[in-house]
């Protein structure tokens, strides 16, 4: 049996391609995504076991899990006698690495706009220590010395001599290129710029009298295990001990869980093309087996026992899966380096060397294909089996076509239970992993729930779409072909429906979010502009701030700085917490107060928060109450609630505090987002603009609608990402539906010679073919349309103040794309249908 | 009986199937004419070149040699647009099965090549043609509910509707019963005599030949008897001498 399924796949190669072309672009997304990521890991890896391979054990800021946005305090300056003192240590040296801004020749921010940031760091004096090359000049030696890494002296023209502008904690100033580097032997970190200079004038730079790490050396016949017990007491809590092995697998390991999400995130989208790929395999297996129905019906009566008859189809399919997941494979390794571009495109950059083809990448991408095939081909294998003997002797035999009356009923529980899913994820589930894997496994429940319900909306929808194929007897034929086989045409829609669903929930999200910043900003800002730093989110000196305060036509100005801290006894909690400048924030927010007005802002003195409703109703308090918190060292902190605010605006968070207390409790004196309120009539923005350029160059002025504009198109560029990320899965339901058409086709040969015949013209045929195909993808578009409303509502429900705004304009420019997408599916079976030889066609059988 | 100027007629027609050695010659030269208002049946036993000669009568294939012309037209000068126009409103079609579109209505299909042509529907012609060929009952239906007969009458009707040059008719009667056989036959017999028709019909059935005016036999890619038409039992003698 095993011959003939080899057979059944080989006598139809055309087919074949077809069917294999939507196995592969899942799985080559599979393995492009493990390729990808696996060479970044790797690449990290590799940079950080260069970086510590010459130190023994490397003391770095305390772990602590205070806030996920404030570092730990940096270790003292005094420290390294302390380590001095310790027997068995041969040398001992500070170092920083901190980020700072680096300015390129035209002033402005070495990428700026991009994700990738710039560092400030300190040379080492020990020849051990450094994993520092320098191909050209030498190192800084001297105060105003600095070094640049030569990616970046590449890429921004930068030679030895050449001045170059910094700003770290203080204000912009210029150093002189002395040299120009390469670190743990790889000129490229992703992007990120690299800017050296010696330890003290690091220090200077990042205001920072001590150290982020401290790198020692072990005496002759000390391991470095045996140091690092030996230095462990000594430091106790001010620092966190380990040998330079360990902390180059914890930084590798912390890297790769900040990019974690990528993966996931790369796997989820492979997770949609192959589920939609499921459905075009379905499809092709459900027509070839119906087509193959008197090929089954001689086997039977041959003696074929039902369960040889399954074993056949479903090794066709065991067979395809496996040729489909080699070649994904061999397909994932080139979009590896295509998804590193793509990453680039977008502004996220990241290093990756070489390309890394690990055994669970070949293992993991053919399992998955010859699941998703075997899986698809289930219910078609099933089917065959119910040919009957019979049927060889028949010559219009056909399975018989019954109308399952399960299909719908099925349907409709996987919808519900689909909904009833996500409605869970979004409203009960706790944490980010079960919220969306809930919400990722209900839509997929949903998905084919409505995949099965629809062959009986197939003949309302094609009807209510059914006008595009145009008037006259070829518009009319398109429409009556399009509903012959409700099911086929059905899965072919539904496969469609997925990816336009998707694309009509992301660009539906998209443009709510931007409405919403937009009325967040309306309602929530009595200021006309707002300081950030250039890259849009990072934490900027607070000297900015005071400078911009002096400017003349300024009136007042508010920072307000962003904590995530980690709540008392649950290290997996944690609380936003929004450091404000009280002393201002009447006159540049426009607070909705529940409890209290714009005189209570003078009561956010020394230990009291304002809360959010929600929060306060969490925490079961109310003015007058006490909440207590986590600071730096691990601290307790006891608040006393003083007013409760009913503002569900982006910029202020659950619980709102002094800045005061920001610095004394959490160590944090640097401002993430600044209102700044004019003097009435006065515009004086461009005098910041200069103050910022010339002095502060970290941070940027936007005027209100500027900074609705920059946020509204990050929004969008994260769209675009999605959008080419989901085309996979679009060009894969856009396979599917040639193959239905091309296979159809075949099936109406004679049909088609009979018109051709009686005198209808080529153009006609095509003309035909492009109309059934317009209306399948318009049923997919339309169904498509209907769910990713139905899952924007349902998640824009999840999000406190969030409304969703359907943009009616995209979606039907998404309707019309749909079409012609499927215009664009039937050029080639169109063409094929109208070159077929008349003659030919009138004697196929 | 007197008929009028040739609609249909070849010269020194050939075709030959495949090259060399195994090259197979379906027709041999064959000359003739078919003038209008004649219904002609063509027989000849099987490998004769009787369809091959009907697929070139109608532009469905392309000769090897030699030339045909049809209602004025050399059809070696028509590219396929040309033809298409050329079958769709000067010839018509009766096959001997699959003559009808499965979606459309017994109506929409007899209408079929005059909607293709976006052309105007000569209402009062397809009523008659409705009430010759006696569907009027049937005319919603869609083939898959009607009978054999029923849907070989709807295809003489679509045959018609255009009143083209010339009907050409592949074994017409070829999947029916011999009732239903002899009202197709009647109704194709009708269409010359009561219509004006002009019919050339592919058969091998001697009852049919013998409806026809004229009988064309082919044996071997050649014309080996062209005369009046006989009865069932004179073409069955001609036959078993042919063959």
């Amino acid at each position: 049996m095993l011959k003939i399924a080899l057979r059944g796949l080989l006598a139809r190669r055309l087919r074949l391609v077809l069917t294999l072309a939507a196995i592969v672009a899942g799985v080559m997304l599979v393995s492009g995504t493990y390729v990808f990521t696996d060479t970044i890991n790797r690449s990290f890896d590799r940079i950080f076991s260069a970086s510590y391979a010459g130190i023994d054990v490397a003391v770095t800021r305390p772990d602590r899990p205070e806030s996920e946005f404030t570092d730990s305090p940096p270790l003292p300056a005094a420290l390294v006698d302390r380590i001095r003192g310790v027997e068995g240590v041969e040398a001992v040296e500070g170092a920083l690495f901190d980020e700072g801004t680096v300015l390129g020749k035209d002033g402005k921010r070495i990428n700026e706009g991009g994700g990738a940031p710039n560092f400030i760091t300190s040379v080492s004096t020990f020849e051990d220590f450094s994993a520092v090359e320098v191909p050209e000049g030498r190192l800084p030696q001297r105060p105003g010395e600095a070094a640049i890494d030569k990616a970046t002296a590449d890429r921004e023209g930068f030679d030895v001599g050449d001045p170059i502008d910094v700003q770290g904690a203080g204000e912009r100033e210029t150093l002189r290129i002395v040299g120009v580097t390469k670190v743990a032997g790889v000129d490229n970190f992703g992007g990120a710029t690299i800017l050296a200079t010696t330890l003290p004038e690091a220090q200077r730079l990042l205001g920072n009298p001590g150290y982020d790490e401290i790198d020692v050396a072990a005496e002759q016949g000390l391991t470095p295990e045996e140091l690092a017990a030996r230095l462990r007491p000594v430091i106790g809590r001010d620092g966190t001990v380990r040998t330079g092995d360990q902390e180059a697998d914890e930084q590798t390991s912390q890297i790769q869980d900040d990019l974690s999400f990528l993966n996931t995130a790369l796997l989820a989208f492979a997770g949609i093309a192959l589920f939609v790929g499921g459905f075009s395999i379905f499809n092709t297996f459900s027509i070839t087996v119906a087509q193959r129905t008197r090929e089954f019906g001689l086997l039977r009566t041959m003696g074929a026992s039902r369960a040889q008859v399954l074993r056949s189809v479903l090794a066709e399919g065991a067979l395809l899966g496996l040729v489909g997941g080699a070649v994904g494979v061999g397909a994932g390794i080139l979009v590896a380096s295509g998804l590193r571009e793509l990453m680039q495109a977008f502004g996220f950059d990241v290093p990756s060397q070489g390309t890394v083809v690990e055994s669970r990448t070949i293992i993991v991408a053919i399992v998955v294909g010859l699941l998703v095939t075997v899986l698809a081909s289930l219910a078609p294998a099933l089917r065959a089996t119910r040919v009957s003997p019979l049927a060889a002797l028949r010559e219009d035999a056909v399975i018989e076509h019954r109308r399952s009356r399960v299909a719908p009923i099925l349907g409709g529980v996987l919808l519900s239970a689909g909904v009833a899913l996500m409605v869970a994820g979004l409203f009960f589930a706790s944490g980010e992993t079960g919220t969306l894997s809930l919400l990722g496994g209900g839509a997929a429940a949903a998905f084919l729930g409505v995949a099965l319900l629809s062959p009986r909306l197939v003949g309302p929808l094609s009807r209510m779409v059914g006008f595009v194929a145009g008037r006259g007897l070829t518009g009319r034929l398109a429409r009556e072909n399009s509903v012959r086989q409700p099911g086929r045409t059905a899965v072919t829609a539904a496969a469609l429906m997925v990816g336009v669903a998707l694309v009509a929930f992301a660009s539906i999200f998209a443009g709510s979010t931007g409405d919403f910043i937009e009325r967040n900003i309306q309602q929530s800002s009595r200021s006309q502009a707002v300081v950030q730093n250039t890259d849009g989110w990072s934490p900027f000196p607070h000297a900015t701030t005071r400078a911009v305060a002096e400017i003349d036509g300024v009136a007042a100005v508010t920072a307000l700085r962003f904590l995530d801290v980690v709540e008392p006894g649950d290290e997996d909690e944690s609380t936003g917490v929004v450091g404000i400048d009280q002393r201002t924030a009447a006159r540049t927010i426009n607070l909705t107060w529940d409890r209290g007005d714009d005189r209570t802002w003078e009561r956010l003195r020394g230990d009291t928060a304002i809360l959010s409703k929600d929060e306060a109703e969490d925490r079961g308090v109310g003015v007058g109450d006490r909440i207590t918190v986590r600071t730096t060292g691990d601290q307790l902190l006891r608040l006393e609630v003083v007013g409760i605010h009913d503002d569900e605006s982006v910029f202020l968070g659950p619980i709102l505090v002094s800045n005061d207390i920001v610095k004394a409790r959490w160590g944090d004196d640097d401002d993430s987002t600044v209102f700044v309120a004019y003097r009435d009539g006065a515009d004086p923005q461009p005098a910041i603009d200069r103050l910022l350029t010339e002095r502060f160059p970290a941070a940027e002025v936007l005027s209100n609608d500027e900074w609705v504009d920059e946020q509204a198109g990050q929004v969008n560029q994260l769209l675009g990402l999605i959008y080419a990320l989901l085309s996979l899965a679009v060009v894969v339901s856009l396979f599917g539906i040639v193959n239905t058409l091309y296979l159809s086709i075949t099936e109406r040969t004679r049909e088609l010679g009979l018109l051709r015949a009686v005198g209808t013209t080529r153009k006609q045929v095509k003309r035909m073919i492009r109309g059934e195909a317009a209306i399948i993808a318009l049923i997919g578009s339309v169904l498509g349309l209907g769910l990713g409303v139905l899952l924007a509502l349902l998640v824009g429900q999840a999000i406190d103040g969030f409304t969703i705004t359907i943009p009616v304009v995209s979606l039907l420019v998404v309707l019309v794309l749909g079409g012609l997408a499927g215009v664009l599916a039937a050029i080639w079976p169109a063409r094929r249908a109208a070159r077929m030889d008349v003659l030919q066609a009138l004697a196929y059988e | 009986m007197l008929w009028g100027m040739n609609i249909v007629s070849t010269s020194e027609l050939r075709r030959v199937y495949g090259e060399g050695e195994t090259a197979v010659h379906a027709l041999r030269g064959i000359t003739t004419a078919f003038p209008s208002g004649q219904f002609a049946a063509i027989m000849g036993p099987s490998g004769s070149g009787k369809s091959t000669l009907m697929h070139l009568l109608a532009g469905l294939d392309r000769p090897t040699a030699g030339s045909v012309l049809v209602d004025g037209s050399e059809l070696a000068d028509l590219d396929d647009k040309a033809l298409t126009r050329l079958r769709r409103d000067r010839l018509g079609f009766v096959f001997q099965a699959f003559n009808l579109v499965p979606v459309l209505s017994a109506e929409e299909n007899i209408l079929l090549p005059v909607t293709i042509g976006g052309g105007d529907v000569d209402r009062e012609w397809i009523d008659r043609l409705i009430d010759t060929v006696g569907l009027r009952d049937r005319l919603r239906h869609r083939p898959a509910e009607m009978s054999g007969g029923q849907q070989q009458r709807v295809a003489v009707a679509r045959a018609l509707a255009t009143r083209p040059a010339v009907i050409f008719a592949d074994e017409p009667t070829g999947n029916l019963d011999s009732r239903t056989s002899g009202e197709i036959l009647d109704l194709l017999r009708r269409s010359v005599d009561e219509l004006g028709q002009t019919v050339v019909m592919v058969t091998h059935e001697p009852f049919a030949a013998a409806v026809a005016d004229r009988l064309l036999v082919l044996a071997d890619g050649r014309i080996v008897h062209d005369g009046e038409a006989e009865t069932a039992d004179g073409v069955l003698d001609l036959m078993k001498a042919v063959a």
